[in-house]
């Protein structure tokens, strides 16, 4: 089987499956609730998108500036900045890293570039122990599966699920509550954080005026992360820059309220370089891995340029109809929802990954949504366009656009297939034409009296 | 890797060489609404996240047998690691959001401010500020060309909703965030 096929196979499956689909809409109900309240205290959120979308336009489209001028400041903090063409030159600077280091455990805050690089299998295989700290993650590691958000990572399971696989693991009650659940995570994972030898993060942002990566967290995993190990590794890509620290009192509130609703998250955390001395802990080395892995083609594209602005908030797929009903594991892919179907034919190739682009209603919630106003559901038209290429692949498509073609040019046609589209579903043909569709739906009833009707009758 | 720094930035200059669609001028109207009552506001949004606010100094101190303190005031008996409380001063605090501003240099190192299960901080109402733009205009104002290594804005104690949005305190940094006011 194919991805296309494969992802079918997987979206009917999980779109009928109502226990998937109450933990779903417990979760983005809450969220829903979390994102109003947070949006309400702002004076004008709508300004504030169009000032983030403004900076991320004006840093993007001066890319090599601001990020040799972060490079610069990096190392006049005393860091070290290394540069990735694609997934393998990544993984081969952290495997470099940790071996020149004698590295056996590595302790990791939540990154989904890390999850695009495949990090930890190659980490493992070379006889390194990856800890997924961010509770989420851990759940995630812990049952040997991807994140299934890319900010809400275990949105999929209940907390009976947790307890269950607690259970089996730590012995930790069937029964025990959420926070209990929590405990027995961080009791386990402290002792990693103590004897870890290399802390690795993500950035939510790379700070280009002061050589700083930023981070958001809420757990405090990614503080410890970057303040016992004796080398940090941060792994951003290239468009994660943003000109100025300033340029964070607008940029955090707005990934915070689209991310969680959340004014603020617990803890945003600035990174600017190791241990300086007078300083009493932190660790010795600070590396920064600027990745590219597909960004520069996008980059490329004047089209779709507006992608790389993505802060990776995870709005749109919290809005998204199709997201909501296939779950994100059905993606199959590092960044699912409309922002993982833009950018996932794009970063690993169309002729696999163009099936997503057309998993769509097209509604245009995710541009609304976007705090950086990329207009995604162009952009998945866009897709679509290119996958085509001028040609539809099917004979039978092509034969049914140029009948609705020919339908829609004439009045008396397009009033005559109304009737008969309408005789037809009283007469149940309908049921067999649509199959696919009446298997899990009901067709509704149509009309006894067309509008066309009813109007020339007035 | 430089090699791939090269190749990586000539792909950046090659595909910049056409500019992109400009997006319209954004207004420059505030994007918050002004804050006013600077101790009302953070009191209220500090409490609201979980935050305590403790009068009785002394008191509080008697109920924790290993402390480690980077604040004079308060005496250390414990290393970082084996504390059940941090005390630490801060930059600022911040009255829209109800969060605390620390550094390295502020809060006495990264680990002192979270590692601990509670986590204490002395302040003064003096360090009062609106906003996270006037915590970073602060923080440029004061460290500018000689950055501490490692800074952080504290919004409440260390919380997760990761399991069904449950919030819980406490994931892996402090489970209750202490604030006494100095003066």
């Amino acid at each position: 089987m194919n991805a296309a096929q494969q992802f079918s196979k997987a979206a009917a499956a999980k779109a009928v499956d109502l226990r998937h689909r109450a933990i779903i809409q417990k979760n983005i109900s809450s969220y829903d609730i979390g994102v109003a309240r947070g949006k309400d205290k702002f004076a004008d959120w709508q300004n504030a998108r169009s000032r983030v979308a403004a900076i991320k336009w004006e840093t993007v489209n001066h890319l090599d500036r601001y990020l040799e001028e972060f490079e610069r400041n990096v190392l006049a903090n005393g860091g070290h900045v290394h540069w990735a063409e694609d997934a393998e030159q990544a993984r081969q600077i952290v495997l470099t890293l940790a071996r020149q280091h004698g590295v056996r455990k590595i302790v990791k805050a939540k990154s989904m570039t890390t999850e695009e690089i495949h990090l930890n299998p190659a980490l493992e295989a070379a006889g390194i122990q990856p800890v997924e700290t961010d509770l989420g993650e851990y759940i995630c590691q812990l049952r040997n599966e991807p994140p299934y958000h890319i900010v809400t990572p275990v949105m999929h399971l209940s907390k009976a699920d947790v307890a269950e696989l607690f259970n089996k693991r730590f012995g930790s009650a069937l029964d025990a509550p959420a926070e209990e659940l929590t405990m027995v995570a961080r009791r386990q994972l402290r002792q990693d954080f103590l004897t870890a030898d290399m802390g690795i993060t993500g950035a939510n942002f790379l700070i280009a005026d002061t050589g700083m990566i930023a981070l958001t967290t809420n757990e405090g995993n990614g503080r410890l992360s970057v303040s016992l190990p004796r080398i940090h590794v941060a792994i951003a890509g290239i468009e994660k820059v943003i000109p100025r620290l300033s340029d964070l009192g607008l940029f955090w509130p707005v990934l915070c309220t689209s991310g969680t609703g959340q004014a603020l998250t617990s803890y945003s955390t600035l990174v600017g370089g190791p241990r300086r001395d007078g300083e009493p802990d932190g660790p010795a080395e600070f590396h920064v891995i600027l990745l590219d892995n597909g960004r520069s083609k996008l980059l490329a594209n004047l089209e779709m340029r507006d992608v790389l602005h993505c802060i990776r908030c995870g709005a749109c797929l919290n809005t998204c109809p199709v997201y909501k009903t296939i779950g994100g594991h059905t993606y199959a892919t590092t960044y699912q929802g409309p922002i993982g179907s833009v950018l996932t034919p794009r970063l690993r190739g169309a002729a696999e990954w163009s099936h997503l682009s057309f998993a769509s209603s097209l509604c245009g919630s995710c541009t609304d949504v976007c705090p950086v106003r990329i207009d995604l559901h162009h952009h998945l038209l866009h897709n679509r366009r290119d996958a085509i290429a001028g040609k539809l692949d099917n004979p039978l498509q092509r034969l049914a656009f140029k009948l609705w073609l020919w339908t829609m040019q004439s009045p008396a046609r397009y009033a005559a297939a109304g009737k008969l589209a309408s005789l037809g579903m009283r007469l149940g043909l309908a049921n067999s034409f649509a199959k696919p569709w009446t298997a899990t739906r009901d067709l509704p009833e149509p009309p006894r009296q067309s509008f066309r009707d009813w109007w020339s009758k007035q | 890797m430089n090699a791939a720094r090269e190749t990586i930035l000539g792909r950046i200059r090659t595909a910049l060489r056409t500019e992109a669609h400009r997006p319209q001028t954004p207004s420059d109207a505030p994007i918050f609404p002004p804050v006013t009552d600077l101790e009302g506001r953070f009191r209220e949004e500090f409490l609201a996240l979980k935050g305590e606010i403790i009068t009785d100094l002394p008191a509080f101190l008697t109920g924790f047998a290993k402390i480690a303190s980077d604040v004079p005031t308060v005496a250390s008996n414990a290393d970082v690691r084996q504390a059940d409380l941090g005390v630490t001063g801060c930059d600022c605090l911040l009255a829209r959001t109800g969060s605390i501003a620390v550094c390295t240099r502020s809060a006495g190192g990264r680990a002192l401010s979270v590692l601990s299960p509670v986590h204490l901080v002395i302040a003064r109402r003096d360090q009062l500020v609106p906003d996270l733009t006037a915590a970073l205009a602060l923080w440029h104002q004061r460290y500018d060309k000689h950055w501490p290594s490692n800074l952080s804005v504290i919004t409440g104690p260390s919380r997760t909703g990761d399991i069904e949005k449950i919030l819980v305190m406490g994931a892996h940094g402090p489970k209750r965030l202490v604030l006494y006011f100095a003066d």
